[in-house]
């Protein structure tokens, strides 16, 4: 088995901070912890190139760094790409998931890191990755590295891997369903029993912490402003002419309104299947208030309604689809030079 | 309130006559419920079929699954507010046919799975093992509806003709001395067990995100229509005071799990193992709007602390998205009156990321049982045998061919039957 490995210039024996700066040699050997994981690897395991970079001069020159370890891996062929362990050095941490993510991508081949839970790394590259909790002490080398080899070892022989805790590895946020012993019930019960009595429990699902949206800056005039309207509630025109699904939609439409000052029953439908969608049928300036709107236009309390509306449906939709349905909604507001936007849900 | 339930072993299963039960035995004369079934004007023939465990057989889309029971005559009414008046249930003897199941088959594929299949009875495979169904005899119930009926018109027949035949078939029973009786300690806010923690359940029974039909039968006949948060005895559940609405499928709620609630059925093993006191149950809805939903959750979680004077609660949902916000504001208003909670929502991560998985974000709500499923199909293969009531249905469920967790009845359960959980990764 050929291995790469990726070093910062501290592990890599260059030097500590002040050789931060320095960067890439190529070793055409192990280096550092480069031989022990060899070792732990087993016989055949040889590491023939070693990236060894300085902390700063990886993160200012990332995609300088990351194109010439992927030229040079395109003319040696290798198994296995390991970087650190990092541990809680955040810059190395960073480097490391990105040289592991884009070597993945390239070659498909298994990459694997290993750093702290809280290794700015981490959190950027667990779902992409297996990284292996190496926790913060660099006295645990050997423990992390015999993880990180044990897992190899299982990702080049295309064994299933087990779960976060069984292998040591940042839980990656995927889900994976599994028959148990115990019903939903049993489990239910037992889990209340264990909280009331100040017993630990795990819950089956962790809250998930949401990047803050930032606020943007307020409009300084609505009297100027051009403002749209956007729905997730599902308002199409009659035959859903963009095919909008009614659950989990991937697309979304935007509709004319110019010249209008009344969405009419006759015209639209709703698709939509988590709502009771009576109320929007008989009268859709319910969801998508044109009628509201147009008057605030009239009366000068808004500068001007944009000429369509964008519609999706947002039930049961994964955040994944989402994001994109969003950021193609922006592009499009941004063009339009619309300044606000009203969001109505269902 | 003191429910005895009468059980009866049932190990075989065959059409003949007379009908009977015998011993396990049991005997189905198809003429007397075809006649009973009939008389529902809206229904113009019915078929019945039996199915064993391990069958290399196929049914569906299944609209229910009902467990054969019958009052003993003095004891009540079968589900009381749709057979008959509404009387309280979970009182007297009602005699249970353990191991037997009357399912009914719909002519219509359910609108809200996202197979055209709808829910898929397997009786043989990996499956099969995952769901405690396939390990009953089932007798199916196959009405045939007027045409032209609308869509609450033909599933309420098929909600009367399953549980119709349910109870004629356990009546059966009534000529034989039961194999066990079955009697739970009593239970109630007064039964003072000092020292012990008071554990209530809170089930939703149905979402307001659809409006029910007018004579949709759900809480003793009612459509829940002007519903509050009311207080059930736990065996009025498991005798008949509930059924699924018309629209069940999402999810998976069938009547065979209120008459064996698993989560009433833990809490009151617990509580004759002296680990908890169970106090109660209160039966709630999801509701449609915040109003509604302020309204459920604050008179939920009002009884639970005042009436029942619980030290915790479990809680479940019903339906589809939107009844996951209902679930967590009721458990965060318990929470934050000191009440412990844990509440069991069901998988609604499409794309198998955690991030997608949950929808509410509230820190009080942490002890959290998640049901899976979305990540799991199966290639099942051509089966010996396929029923179905329309012949385009015996065609899609011939086989062999990929069908989703969600879509085999009894896999995927919101009243905590399901064995089928999602792991992070």
């Amino acid at each position: 088995m050929r291995v790469a490995h990726y070093l910062n210039q501290f592990f890599g024996g260059v030097g500590a901070e002040e050789h931060a700066g320095k960067g890439l040699e190529i070793h055409q050997s192990a280096v550092g912890p480069g031989r022990l994981l060899e070792q732990l690897l087993g016989g055949e395991a040889r590491v023939v190139l070693t990236f060894v970079c300085g902390d700063n001069f990886a993160v200012e020159h990332q995609d300088e760094l990351t194109a010439a370890v992927l030229e040079k891996l395109s003319s040696h062929s290798v198994d296995l790409f390991v970087a650190g362990p990092c541990f809680d050095a955040g810059r190395y941490g960073m480097a490391a998931g990105a040289l592991c993510h884009a070597v993945q991508a390239k070659f498909n081949i298994p990459a694997i890191a290993a750093m702290s839970e809280e290794n700015p790394g981490g959190d950027l590259y667990r779902d992409a990755l297996y990284i292996i909790d190496s926790g913060t002490s660099t006295a645990k080398m050997r423990d992390v590295l015999s993880k990180m080899a044990k897992l190899t070892q299982k990702l080049i022989a295309n064994e299933p891997i087990g779960s976060p805790a069984e292998e040591g590895y940042l839980r990656r946020g995927w889900l994976r369903d599994q028959l148990v012993e115990k019903t939903a019930a049993t489990r239910l019960v037992d889990m209340l029993m264990a909280k009331m009595t100040g017993a630990p429990f795990e819950s089956e699902m962790p809250a998930t912490a949401f990047a803050p949206v930032p606020m943007p800056a307020a409009i300084n005039d609505i009297s100027k402003a051009k403002v749209m309207l956007i729905t997730d509630g599902g308002l199409v025109p009659r035959g859903n002419p963009d095919r909008i699904e009614g659950t989990a939609a991937t697309r979304w439409g935007s509709y004319s309104i110019a010249g209008r000052d009344d969405l009419r029953a006759e015209d639209y439908e709703v698709s939509h299947g988590g709502y009771d969608t009576r109320f929007v049928q008989e009268d859709p300036d319910r969801l998508v208030p044109l009628d509201a709107l147009r008057e605030m236009e009239k009366n000068g309390v808004i500068g001007k309604l944009a000429d369509e509306f964008i519609s999706t449906c947002g039930r049961s939709n994964p955040l994944s689809n989402t994001r994109r349905l969003g950021r193609e909604m922006a592009e499009k507001i941004k063009q339009d030079g619309v300044d606000a936007v009203i969001l109505t849900s269902t | 309130m003191q429910l005895i339930l009468a059980n009866h072993l049932v190990t075989s299963m065959q059409f003949g006559t007379p009908a009977r039960l015998e011993d396990t035995d049991l005997v189905i004369d198809t003429t007397e419920l075809r006649r009973i079934v009939l008389e529902d004007d809206t229904v113009v023939g019915v078929d019945f079929e039996i199915v064993r465990p391990g069958e290399h057989c196929r049914a569906g889309p299944i609209f229910d699954v009902i467990e054969p029971r019958a009052k003993e005559p003095g004891s009540g009414v079968d589900f009381p507010g749709i057979l008959g008046a509404a009387v309280t249930a979970g009182m007297g003897k009602t005699h249970v046919l353990s191991g037997a199941a009357v399912s009914v088959l719909a002519e219509i594929s359910p609108d809200l799975t996202r197979s055209a299949t709808g829910r898929v009875l397997e009786m043989s495979g990996a499956p099969a093992e995952a769901s405690a169904y396939s390990s009953l005899t089932h007798l199916l119930v196959i009405p045939r509806t007027k045409a032209n009926l609308p869509r609450q018109a033909v599933e309420k027949a098929y909600r009367i003709a399953g549980i119709r035949v349910a109870v004629a078939v356990a009546r059966l029973a009534l000529a034989q001395p039961a194999d066990s009786q079955r009697q739970f300690e009593p239970i109630g806010p007064a039964a003072s067990r000092a020292g012990l923690p008071r554990v209530a359940y809170i089930g939703q029974i149905f979402s307001r995100q659809r409006k029910p039909a007018v004579d949709e039968p759900i809480l003793y006949g009612a459509n829940t229509d002007g519903m509050l948060p009311i207080m059930l005895h736990p065996d009025e559940w498991l005798d008949g005071a509930i059924v699924p609405s018309l629209h069940s499928w999402f999810g998976g709620t069938e009547t065979y799990y209120y008459q064996n609630h698993p989560i009433i059925l833990d809490l009151y093993r617990r509580h004759q193992a002296g680990e908890m006191n169970f106090v109660g149950t209160v039966a709630t809805i999801a509701g449609s709007d915040n109003f509604d939903r302020e309204r459920h959750c604050n008179a939920a979680a009002n009884l639970v602390k005042w009436n029942l004077q619980a030290d915790g609660a479990v809680l479940s949902k019903y339906g589809g998205g939107l009844p996951h916000a209902d679930l967590a504001e009721a458990a965060r208003l318990l929470e934050n009156v000191g009440i412990k909670t844990a509440v069991m929502v069901s998988d609604v991560s499409r794309d198998r990321r955690v991030e997608s998985a949950l929808l509410f974000n509230v820190p009080e709500v942490n002890a959290i049982v998640y049901n899976g499923g979305n990540g799991t199909h199966w290639e099942v293969p051509k089966v010996d045998r396929v029923v179905a009531a329309t012949a385009e249905f015996t065609d899609l469920l011939t086989g062999p061919m990929k069908i989703d967790a969600s879509n085999i009845v009894g896999v995927t359960n919101q009243q905590g039957a399901s064995r089928m959980r999602s792991i992070v990764y």
